[in-house]
């Protein structure tokens, strides 16, 4: 969802931030049906964020271990099911959650410095610095990204930090563009020009006047981010291309290939927690955009 | 549309270009695995691997090859394919069309659906009608790509017989003309419907806040005191301008959707270049590698310079800072 | 038309009513599909024969089996070529392009004599020089497996008429008629390919041979054709046209399979096995065969390099704390059957029955663990006391390094030898890096490997024991295995012609190597092919085609 955002902003800088952040926030469900969405994004995650948390104690085995018979259908026992070597899906979810989770945030951590430094000082500074850091930018924003996960993965193994290394890092240059524009526009405002008039320093100027600006956009990117990484995440476990150490909600939606037709528990249950989940981030980052333009 | 906008925008091209090639050079060939051992196979012997990475060129220094590498991709020439034997643009440029002729086509399925949707939503927003259609569009989006493109072979394609399961043709075929279009066709239905379900929920809200924008403005409130329908200030007043940030995401979204079409066309059996790139990652291909990952980031810088050449042209708010 | 047509008039009506039913719904849906393909498109299909579909998982990207030992290239291009010999069910080689053969020398001089008016597709007729150039100019330079069992052995070939080949080996070789069957030498035209590159010969991906099939057509990561070859030596097949489609999902094969659109599937996925052997509309079989292989053993091995596995108790403990029936029910989905001996069950005058491998025994496994200094101290997982060279308190660790397609071992794996208390650690590499970390790094404490030992034990066993073999060349001495006793037993296993003295030699080495225990045999696995009922008669080498025959 990032994307009606970078399309608009792809076109020119100087009009990118207000038109950019303008289209983010004017979603659809502004006042009544904004807030009644809000809160169903709201408890989707918040219920998801407590079932990692709570992961030891809800999980009713242990998620590696071979605790019932090959492919067993939902049972009391086993509430959703067994897969081929017998571990016990719901366990395997439960403590998914915790690593595609950590994945996720993770991933909208280092976008988020990496953007917003990136961002504020292209903005900030211009000229050649911001000549050298748009087309940075650029380079990052044109490598499609799942294409660039897939190769890095492949060729260096599959690992969470690896993940969250690679989708880290190609992650930020919306953000960038974004608070980029959103910069250029506040720097003319009259509070900026005092507070760097009255001697300032840089950084105060950073933290304290300029950050505050374009946190609310960033906030946006960010939870429709955490959606897309839950997604590409999910996709490279189907490739292939999981963890075998972790449990992750890719891994899991990966395993259930080959066994949809056998074991549709399999395939089911991993699919609806993992759209459920963006659902939950991409409707939250709904409601925070209405915010913004209520403002 | 300032012709310095355009030159500048073009000069930009290529820096970013040669950042691509680097990234994409250095990430393949800092991997640990030698490709010699993916090309021997499962026996071999030091000789033989000497004579391989000879042949190939893996015998000079990192930055020997990156030189090389470089005068080579500006020449045009990215290299023989190890595996395929061949030039890897050849390679290629076989699979492009069907990769092409899918993302043409959800995109055009995305935007044939989005735009009336997108309008039906805007005339009353808040109404029901507009949040089920964005509920639809969002939960599609949320749904992963894979999981949508089995349900639906499961159901439209086995279960009801309505498409068939799997490929670009039928097997075997060797209808031309008419009838080879229509074979692509009722092939070409299942794996576009999803890909394009995915980018609806992009394209509805976009269309949607383009027309409620314009229905505000002061042209349409005139047309419609002159009593024009409202399907007539919709189409000819609200519409010209309401889809501009339309055109923007259907460019950006044209390169970006080459990529998403990999695990479409894992699903499918769609003969694109997604499996192409899924394969030479398992032989190690690397020239076929680089050369995928250059020409398709490639593919990106193109959609977006036309989308802004376009934008540019069409609106003429854009203006070289 | 053709032979498809002959067919019972009731069942035909019947299959055009519903053919004209599917058509009506697919005009309809085409309704929706905003292509411009005009609705006179709509109107009835010409009846159009039906070709014989396979479905291979990946494309080939060329067809010339005699440059590569690729899986996929062979399972594509098996057709179109023949060699010397054939390998029969029971691995007993009989004519193919060589109709007889004498061994001389004490087996140090093979002379085939080749079939008379065998014709390449291109009309050219085979003779000795192909077989010369094919084997020295391609087969020894770019076949790596036959490369690597022959050119130590091959001393020249010689050509003494147009139909006469003799092979002049340096030693008496007991298994050189093994190694040239089609997938181990196709025998290629030397009029195609005397000129130019061999690898970028456009020969490659239009290619000429003497196979029972011709090369019609190749879409690019879509479909192979090719068609009956009506003068084949064998006589023509019956299947007149065959296709090769490329279907990646193994489980949109099965669909593929179950909705018609594929008539061959060259491997079951496990669970499908049941449903589809349970299916009357399709034969299911099983063979040892995969394409690149045959008579495969998954094979744990440690790294003897470490010094953790230098102490046997450690190799039996892991051995002991394996449960292989469960590897073979949940792993292989009952595909294979538990190893019993080092070499494969299916070389049956090598295989050694009756050896006492170690078998599940948790508290066999834990009593070997405690004595060589791994103690249990509460924890889970074991931690070392006393142990040489191994500070006291360091947790019991083993990697356990696996091809992608191999996780789930190492997912089973690991909850088994839990038990045991050994934290197995899985690490998952893509087959390149595979290679480099396991045999050339040698950076790893244990890997799955599938060896194949394919028809004789020269082929795919030596590989596995013999300290020659310890090196960076893949699949080789995983283990760094060195026994000089064990490398004389193979070179004599080698030499010996008489077949009774070889089954001697090779139970004596299957019982050195249970000893020594450098590997964990754990399953045999087979391959499960399953086809459309509609044809039946296939074979299990490339050709699998050419006998078969189907009805509509």
């Amino acid at each position: 969802m990032l994307l009606w955002i970078r399309a608009s902003e792809s076109a020119e800088p100087a009009r990118t931030g207000t038109a950019a952040v303008s289209e983010a926030i004017r979603g659809p469900f502004t006042r009544v049906a904004g807030r009644a969405a809000g809160v169903i994004g709201f408890v989707l995650v918040i219920t998801i964020v407590v079932a990692a948390l709570l992961a030891p104690w809800l999980a009713t085995w242990d998620p590696f271990a071979l605790s019932g018979p090959s492919l067993s259908k939902p049972s009391l026992n086993h509430i959703m099911g067994t897969d081929a070597i017998g571990r016990d899906l719901l366990s395997g979810l439960l403590y998914g959650a915790r690593t595609s989770l950590l994945i996720a945030a993770a991933v909208g951590i280092i976008a988020g410095i990496c953007g917003v430094t990136i961002g504020m000082l292209a903005g900030y500074k211009g000229g050649i610095t911001d000549d050298f850091l748009m087309r940075m930018t650029e380079v990052f924003q044109v490598i499609p990204r799942f294409f660039l996960a897939a190769v890095a993965i492949a060729l260096f193994g599959p690992g969470v930090s690896r993940i969250i290394l690679v989708l880290g890092l190609t992650s930020w240059p919306v953000l960038a563009r974004v608070v980029r524009a959103e910069i250029l526009t506040t720097k003319q405002l009259d509070f900026v020009l005092a507070s760097e008039a009255l001697g300032a320093s840089k950084l105060h100027l950073f933290r304290h006047v300029l950050l505050p600006q374009v946190l609310p956009a960033v906030l946006v990117l960010l939870g429709l981010l955490m959606g897309q990484v839950l997604l590409t995440e999910a996709s490279l476990g189907f490739v292939g291309l999981g963890d075998p150490n972790v449990m992750t909600w890719g891994m899991l939606a990966g395993q259930a290939q080959g066994f949809f037709r056998v074991a549709w528990w399999l395939a089911v249950f991993p699919g609806i927690t993992i759209s459920a989940a963006v659902l939950g981030f991409n409707l939250i980052a709904d409601a925070l955009s209405s915010a913004v333009q209520r403002r | 549309m300032n012709s310095r906008y355009v030159v500048r925008r073009l000069a930009q091209v290529v820096p970013t270009v040669f950042g691509i090639v680097l990234i994409a050079f250095l990430l393949i060939h800092l991997a640990p695995g030698d490709p010699v051992l993916a090309l021997a196979g499962d026996n071999g012997d030091a000789a033989y691997y000497a004579f391989m990475r000879h042949r190939f060129g893996l015998d000079r220094s990192l930055p020997e090859q990156i030189a090389t590498y470089f005068l080579r991709v500006f020449s045009g020439d990215m290299g023989m394919s190890y595996v395929h034997g061949r030039s890897a643009v050849a390679v290629i440029m076989e699979r492009a069309p069907a990769t092409l002729l899918l993302t043409g086509s959800a995109l055009l399925i995305a935007i044939v659906l989005s735009i009336p949707l997108g309008a039906v939503a805007a005339r009353r927003p808040h109404s029901a009608a507009d949040i089920g259609i964005n509920a639809v569009a969002l939960t599609l989006y949320s749904t992963p790509a894979f999981w949508l493109g089995q349900l639906a072979i499961l159901t439209i394609a086995l279960k009801l017989g309505l498409t068939p399961v799997q490929g670009m043709t039928s097997a075997g075929s060797m209808e031309t003309g008419a009838m080879r279009a229509l074979d692509v066709a009722r092939h070409l239905f299942l794996p576009a419907m999803v890909l394009a379900s995915q980018e609806l929920a992009v394209l509805v809200r976009l269309t949607r806040s383009g027309l409620i924008d314009e229905l505000s403005r002061d042209h349409v409130r005139t047309a419609r005191a002159k009593g024009l329908t409202e399907a007539a200030v919709l189409i000819r007043h609200a519409m010209p301008r309401g889809l501009l940030p339309v055109v923007t995401v259907v460019g950006a979204r044209a390169g970006q959707l080459i990529a998403g079409a990999i695990v479409t066309e894992i699903v499918f059996g769609w003969p694109g270049i997604g499996r192409l790139l899924l394969t030479s990652l398992q032989n190690r291909d690397t020239p076929l590698l680089l050369a995928l990952f250059v020409l398709v980031s490639f593919t990106v810088v193109v959609a977006n310079l036309l989308t802004d050449l376009i934008h540019a042209a069409l609106d003429p708010r854009v203006r070289i800072r | 038309m053709d032979h498809y047509d002959r067919t019972g008039s009731s069942y035909g009506e019947r299959s055009l009513v519903r053919g004209e039913f599917v058509q009506l719904r697919r005009c309809l849906l085409l309704l929706w599909i905003p292509v411009s393909a005009g609705a006179a498109a709509c109107a009835r299909e010409p009846a159009r024969e039906r070709p014989f579909v396979a479905a291979i998982t990946t494309d080939p990207g060329h067809l010339n089996t005699a440059i590569t030992t690729n899986g996929s290239v062979h399972t594509a291009g098996g057709l179109l070529y023949d060699g010397l010999v054939e390998l029969d069910d029971n691995l007993k080689p009989v004519p193919a392009l060589a109709e007889s053969w004498e061994v001389e020398k004490g087996g140090s001089v093979y002379r085939f004599h080749l079939r008379h008016g065998v014709h390449w597709h291109d009309g050219q007729t085979l003779r000795a020089a192909d077989v010369k150039f094919t084997f020295d100019s391609l087969l020894l330079k770019f076949h790596s497996r036959t490369r690597a069992s022959l050119a130590p052995v091959l001393a020249r070939i010689e050509t003494p008429d147009d139909f006469t080949v003799e092979f002049i080996l340096r030693r008496p070789y007991a298994p050189l008629l093994q190694q040239l069957n089609v997938e181990e030498a196709p025998i290629m035209p030397q009029h195609v390919f005397a000129t130019g590159d061999p690898l970028h010969n456009p020969a490659n991906i239009a290619p000429t041979g003497t196979g029972p099939y011709r090369f019609v057509s190749y879409s690019r990561g879509s479909e192979i054709r090719f068609t009956a070859n009506k003068d084949y030596f064998g006589g023509p097949p019956a299947i007149r046209d065959i296709v090769l489609r490329v279907v990646p999902d193994p489980a949109v094969q099965v669909i593929a399979l179950e909705a018609g659109e594929v008539d061959w599937l060259f491997g079951v996925p496990g669970p499908e096995r049941a449903r589809l052997r349970q299916d009357k509309r399709f034969t299911v079989s099983q063979t040892p065969g995969y394409s690149g292989g045959s008579n495969c053993i998954s094979t744990l091995s440690f790294n003897l390099d470490r010094p953790l596995f230098r102490d046997i108790r450690v190799r039996r403990a892991v051995a002991h704390a394996v449960d292989r029936r469960q590897v073979l029910e949940r792993v292989l989905f009952g595909q294979g059957r538990i190893a019993d001996a080092p070499i494969s069950s299916g070389i049956i005058f090598a295989h050694a029955a009756g050896l006492a491998l170690p078998q599940l025994d948790t508290a066999q496994a834990s009593r070997l663990l405690e004595e060589a200094g791994w103690r249990r101290t509460g924890n889970a997982f074991r931690a070392s006391r006393g142990v040489n060279g191994v500070s006291d308190g360091t947790p019991l660790i083993i990697g356990f390094t696996v091809m992608p397609g191999q996780a789930q071992y190492g997912d089973l794996l690991r909850a088994q030898l839990r038990a045991a208390g050994i934290d197995l650690r899985v690490k998952a590499l893509e087959p390149a890096v595979f290679s480099q970390t396991v045999f050339t790094a040698r950076d790893f404490d244990t890997a799955i490997i599938s060896y194949c030992n394919g028809t004789d034990p020269e082929i795919g066993v030596r590989r596995q024991y013999v300290s020659s073999s310890i090196g960076p060349v893949p699949f080789s001495n995983t283990a760094a295995y060195r026994n000089p006793e064990m490398d004389r037993l193979f070179d004599s296993a080698a030499s010996a012609l008489d077949p009774g003295i070889r089954t001697r030699l090779y139970r004596r080495i299957q019982e050195i190597a249970v000893r020594d225990q450098p590997y964990v045999w754990l399953v045999e696995t087979l391959n499960t092919r399953a086809v459309n009922a509609r044809c039946t008669g296939f074979g299990i080498s490339p050709h699998f085609a050419a006998t078969a025959h189907c009805t509509n």
